[in-house]
């Protein structure tokens, strides 16, 4: 565990700072390239972790389709999406509301340290085993969930075509 | 250990991000990012506990996050094609 120590600090630090760039950054295509390094960390803790189907899923959902499919949106907005300036007070209430999540989670968290089994698992095989075992409900619930999402997508957008 | 702050620490952020930003674009960018917090939770707990259930998680709420992502990502576009500004605070058509 300890030659992989620093490999998960570095990926841990590229993942916060890249998360704090997409809250933070002011203009919205900045936060498109914070999302797409975001990603591409968290797929590199993955894959520290053992787990290279959900590195691989991550890379191609998130930094392929998602972030692709934000920079489309961002073109299309007005104005690139820019946004007018932020509020003292909202900004004051969102620290607080974040701050008070990380100290309920801290706590939560702490109080219930999982003991290492040190064993590694992972392997598609294996993966499959679970997706068509025990978890078999919410995985076909998947497929009506993206037609639904699919649909919905399209009515809207015709919606909006026959208003005006 | 750390990882485990780590993901705690990215849904904290992203939390505060969906409060913090009046662009709704930028709103699912942090809901983006809780849920990779969520994601990191997951692997993370199949690594440590030796099952491989956390990982075929992971791969489902992947799949729930494109969904949300396509669907809100629409609702954003019909709202502000026509709009001037790109503000959350600014449609009025829906009262409750």
């Amino acid at each position: 565990m300890s030659e992989l120590f620093l490999p998960l600090a570095v990926g841990c630090a590229v993942a916060l700072v890249s998360g704090l760039a997409v809250v933070l950054a002011r203009r919205p295509v900045h936060s498109v390239v914070g999302l797409l390094v975001h990603s591409l960390a968290i797929a590199s803790l993955f894959l520290l972790l053992a787990a290279d189907l959900v590195a691989i899923g991550q890379v191609l959902i998130y930094s392929g389709a998602i972030v692709v499919l934000f920079l489309f949106v961002i073109a299309l907005l007005p104005a690139g999406g820019a946004e007018g300036p932020i509020g003292s007070g909202r900004a004051l209430s969102a620290v607080l509301a974040a701050g008070a999540l990380l100290a309920a989670l801290a706590a939560g968290l702490s109080a219930s340290l999982p003991a290492a089994t040190g064993r590694s698992v992972g392997g598609v095989e294996a993966i499959g085993r679970s997706l068509f075992g025990p978890l078999v409900v919410p995985f076909e619930l998947t497929a009506p969930l993206l037609l639904v999402a699919i649909v919905g997508a399209v009515a809207i957008w015709r919606r909006q075509e026959q208003a005006p | 250990m750390l990882v485990l702050g780590t993901s705690a620490a990215l849904l904290a952020l992203g939390s505060g991000g969906v409060l913090l930003r009046r662009n709704p674009v930028a709103m699912l960018m942090s809901v983006e990012l809780m849920l990779n917090a969520g994601n990191l939770l997951f692997v993370l707990a199949a690594r440590v506990r030796g099952v491989v259930d956390g990982q075929a998680a992971a791969l489902i709420v992947l799949v729930v996050a494109a969904a949300e992502a396509v669907v809100g990502l629409g609702l954003a576009l019909a709202l502000f094609r026509d709009r001037s500004r790109v503000d959350v605070d600014d449609p009025a058509e829906v009262r409750g």
